[in-house]
């Protein structure tokens, strides 16, 4: 009997304290091919590849590997049967070097042996897999020190050095470049061609339509549909995945003049030993959206943290005209001034996850007194306008505002972050990846809150490493390269002296 | 890839293991006072095994102790100190900062009542109120090392809080056998308080600690849910590190936190002091550091519980003693019981994180 089906779920659920995940899902992925599982944020994407990693168990339904069914009593098992998955935020601990966090991987392998002797083995194997796939890699890197590119990498050779067959991928694209996702894709499909079977979890279309062999669509925890993408038509995709008429297509940016400059970033400076950003340069005026495009790892993240006051070691200015430098500013006086951050690590610097919504709504106007002076904190006016900030933000997924944070989706948990740096008109917005991980509905509404901001006069730093938003955003478009901006365009700029822009550069 | 073992499909499973979103705090009390109940019936269980019959028990421990009034005083006149650690221990934890100088701030907080009393300062009406906020400064005094330590140069203040407990035991020792010594005695014991000195009683045998000590949790409890910083320590507790980003003011909200933790506990010493000894002596502050970290964990940092938690362990330590008298009971047989109760509650914890539900299967 020719075994076909790599794996194969039939009608799985999923509930998470009365909250259905997951209902009666169906999914099936062959050997060879690369699956696409497609669908918005909070579709039940992640949770039922979940359990095909193990880390959930389902609630009914089967699971069969390799048409034999079995039950994962945790991800060791899954990945002794050969499945290995990338996380969408990656599982790696930061001070270790590379070839010791897959060796921590292989533990349940690689047992024999003393440890340097061991490290030195997977040295080895890690050199031969990388220098097979095509992944550049130093073993004896350490995790901080490597890009995101580099990190996702590092999860795939993990994943690949545990023997896995079937390699799911959660949002891998949602991090990198175009050049990168393109050619991860396509050694991914390299993989599928050598008999593997990988499944590739997105909300993006042209990765479904361009590295596919199959699609399944997931609706609201259920799985809607599975074809083969080169059968159907863009509009029909979308419309199997938002349920409804898509949101139009963002009409090109057009020509503006801009107000007067209000954020002068004068030669802002790593201190430490790698020069992450050196000497950068950068003018922001009041009125417009100004796009930081870039491969990542050229400093955004540094900048973004010099800028948003999250510690980072920098010499340098960054005079906000009439206020005086942001570095000397704190949260208070940032919030006062109408400062809006919106970080790309949600959970790790702008939402406290096992904290209320109400909770981390109220961080935002806390300094001002409206609700309460120091002794007393209103929590009526808390819960109130916290109540009015998810129905205006169409936060979703909000069953009280005492819930935990931590269970809002991804684009949910963005929204809020919005809500409360937008509670007061703001007046500079400083936004890293706004709309990373997030589907089609929600990364329109983004964008339109920060077009709002621009429209009201307030000046917008947009730093992206998604050339298609800077593109639909930004009014004017500066290029980062190791550290610094190298050159400015106007719109309507030439995608393509961008590109050229960002890679000449390196 | 088909060389497994063919194991049970995944319908056969009939439980499933949820973590809760949020659980209401009246199911959260309930769980609570039932790994409480189960800890006492636990406890019960192994003193009837020791020897105690197994109908004394319940006179032994609840009637006696709780309904017998002269018991009952002493239940109080026991729980005041331990409600103040106790609630110094949930603000310190609630800061993420491990106070384990319970017992050095609460031997500087006598100290600095004793001064009071040693120099006769301030008028005889004065006198109690001096004592009170000598004991809160010098508690206060004597935690600030340590945060700002932890706070400057990230000092581990387990070790730092911990060390400054021996050098307080040791001033306190040195004054007991030299200078505060009281030459009428020949124990290592201070001279006497004056009347005007110790806490008042209220009549029917109460001390007035038991009214401040209320008053205290009330206090703690407004400073923890109604005030900003309770947002602020929140934060703290929870995520750190998210903390700072936001603009919680981390370094403030500690160092509130710990030096209110301190001066309460430098309270908890005047209340052993004044409210009990009458008389600063050599040893009243053992085991007192253990207790508000225990009731501090068993309160999961709840003023409220806390104050409960205090009187659960003064009942214990009540009835344990007339368990050693009537029944010849080792009083390590009331470490014991507490010990069994931290086992009950910490594991109480597990269901009130997760719901176990039944799923019906699908074959």
């Amino acid at each position: 009997m020719s075994k076909q089906n790599a794996i194969q779920l039939s009608s799985v659920s999923k509930t998470f304290d009365g909250f259905k995940a997951l209902s009666d899902a169906d999914f099936t992925a062959r050997w060879g091919e690369v699956h696409a599982l497609l669908g918005e944020n909070g579709a039940g994407k992640s949770s039922l590849m979940n359990i095909v990693a193990g880390l959930y168990g389902p609630e009914g339904g089967s699971l069969f590997i390799d048409d034999n069914p079995v039950k994962l009593k945790g991800p060791k098992e899954a990945a002794k049967l050969g499945i290995g998955m990338v996380h969408q935020h990656f599982k790696l601990v930061t001070p270790f070097t590379v070839a010791e966090n897959i060796l921590l991987n292989l533990s349940h392998i690689q047992t024999s042996g003393l440890y340097r002797e061991r490290l030195r083995r997977v040295s080895d194997d890690i050199r031969a897999m990388a220098e097979r796939i095509g992944f550049g890699i130093d073993p004896d890197a350490r995790i901080d020190q490597l890009s995101i590119a580099e990190q996702q990498r590092v999860e795939i050779l993990k994943v690949l050095l545990a023997g896995a067959k079937i390699l799911i991928l959660d949002e891998p694209t949602a991090v990198l470049t175009e050049e990168e996702a393109e050619n991860l894709l396509t050694t991914v499909r390299g993989f599928a061609r050598e008999g593997a079977a990988v499944i590739l979890v997105t909300h993006k279309m042209n990765d479904v339509l361009r590295y596919a062999d199959q699609v399944t669509i997931m609706r609201s925890g259920r799985t809607i549909k599975s074809l083969k993408p080169d059968s159907v038509s863009v509009d029909e995709l979308v419309k199997l995945t938002v349920g409804e008429s898509a949101p139009e297509q963002t009409a090109p940016v057009e020509q503006r003049t801009p107000g007067e400059p209000y954020l002068n970033v004068k030669g802002l400076t790593s201190t430490g030993g790698h020069r992450a950003l050196n000497g950068l340069n950068l003018t922001l005026n009041k009125g417009e959206i100004y796009g930081i495009a870039g491969v990542g790892g050229n400093g955004q993240s540094e900048l973004a943290n010099a800028l948003m006051g999250i510690p980072e070691g920098v010499e340098g200015t960054m005079e906000l005209i009439g206020e005086g430098d942001l570095a000397d500013f704190d949260a208070a006086r940032r919030r006062a001034i109408g400062v809006a951050a919106i970080p790309a690590d949600r959970y790790g610097s702008a939402l406290a996850g096992p904290l209320s919504i109400a909770d981390n709504f109220a961080l935002g106007d806390i300094h001002s007194g409206r609700y309460g002076p120091f002794w007393y904190l209103k929590t009526g006016a808390i819960e109130a306008d916290a109540a009015e900030a998810v129905r205006q933000f169409d936060v979703q997924g909000v069953r009280s505002l005492k819930q935990k944070s931590a269970l809002l989706s991804g684009g949910n948990a963005q929204k809020l972050v919005i809500a409360r740096e937008f509670s007061h008109p703001p007046k500079l917005v400083l936004a890293h990846s706004p709309s990373r991980g997030l589907d089609v509905k929600a990364t329109e509404a983004v964008r339109e809150r920060l077009r709002a901001a621009r429209d009201s006069g307030a000046a917008v730093l947009l730093i992206s490493e998604d050339l298609d938003e800077v593109m639909a955003m930004a009014d004017r478009i500066g290029v980062m390269s190791a550290g610094r901006i190298v050159t400015e365009f106007s719109q309507p700029a030439d995608r393509q002296a961008i590109g050229q822009a960002m890679v000449n550069h390196v | 890839m088909s060389d497994f073992a063919l194991q049970r499909p995944l319908t056969k499973r009939r439980y499933t293991l949820e973590v809760r979103q949020q659980m209401a705090w009246h199911w959260q009390a309930l769980i609570l006072a039932g790994s409480m109940i189960l800890g006492l019936l636990i406890s019960g269980t192994i003193l009837v095994v020791a020897g105690v019959p197994a109908g004394e028990l319940l006179n032994e421990f609840v009637i006696l102790t709780l309904f017998d009034s002269q018991s009952l005083t002493s239940v109080l006149f026991q729980a005041s100190p331990l409600i103040m650690v106790g609630l110094a221990g949930c603000l310190a934890f609630r800061a993420k900062f491990w106070n384990l100088g319970l017992e050095g701030q609460m031997i500087f907080g006598a100290i600095g009542a004793t001064a009071i009393t040693m120099w006769d300062i301030g008028a005889p009406s004065m006198r109690l109120p001096l004592m009170i906020a000598a004991a809160m400064a010098c508690g206060l005094l004597w935690a600030v090392a340590p945060v700002l330590l932890r706070l400057k140069l990230q000092v581990n203040e387990i070790v730092s809080t911990l060390m400054l407990n021996y050098i307080a035991i040791n001033v306190l020792l040195h004054l007991m056998y030299g200078a505060w010594k009281d030459p009428k005695d020949a124990f290592p014991y201070s001279p006497k308080y004056e009347s005007f000195e110790l806490l008042p009683e209220l009549g029917n045998g109460l001390s007035l600690s038991i009214p401040i000590a209320i008053g205290i949790a009330l206090l703690v409890l407004w400073f923890v849910n109604i005030s900003r910083a309770g947002l602020y320590l929140r934060f703290v507790d929870k995520s750190p590190k998210v903390a700072s980003a936001v603009g919680v003011p981390v370094a403030k909200t500690i160092l509130m936190a710990v030096l209110f933790s301190g001066a309460l506990a430098g309270l908890a010493g005047l209340m052993v002091a004044a409210g009990q000894e009458g008389r600063l002596t050599h040893s009243f502050y053992v085991g007192y550091g253990f207790s508000g970290i225990l009731i501090a964990f068993l309160a999961r940092n709840n003023p409220i519980a806390a104050t409960c938690a205090a009187l659960l362990i003064a009942t214990l330590f009540v009835a344990g003693r007339s368990l050693q008298v009537f029944y010849q009971i080792p009083f390590a047989m009331v470490q014991l019981i507490q010990a069994v109760l931290v086992i009950c509650v910490a594991s109480s914890d597990f269901f009130i994180r997760h719901r176990i539900r039944r799923v019906q299967g699908g074959d």
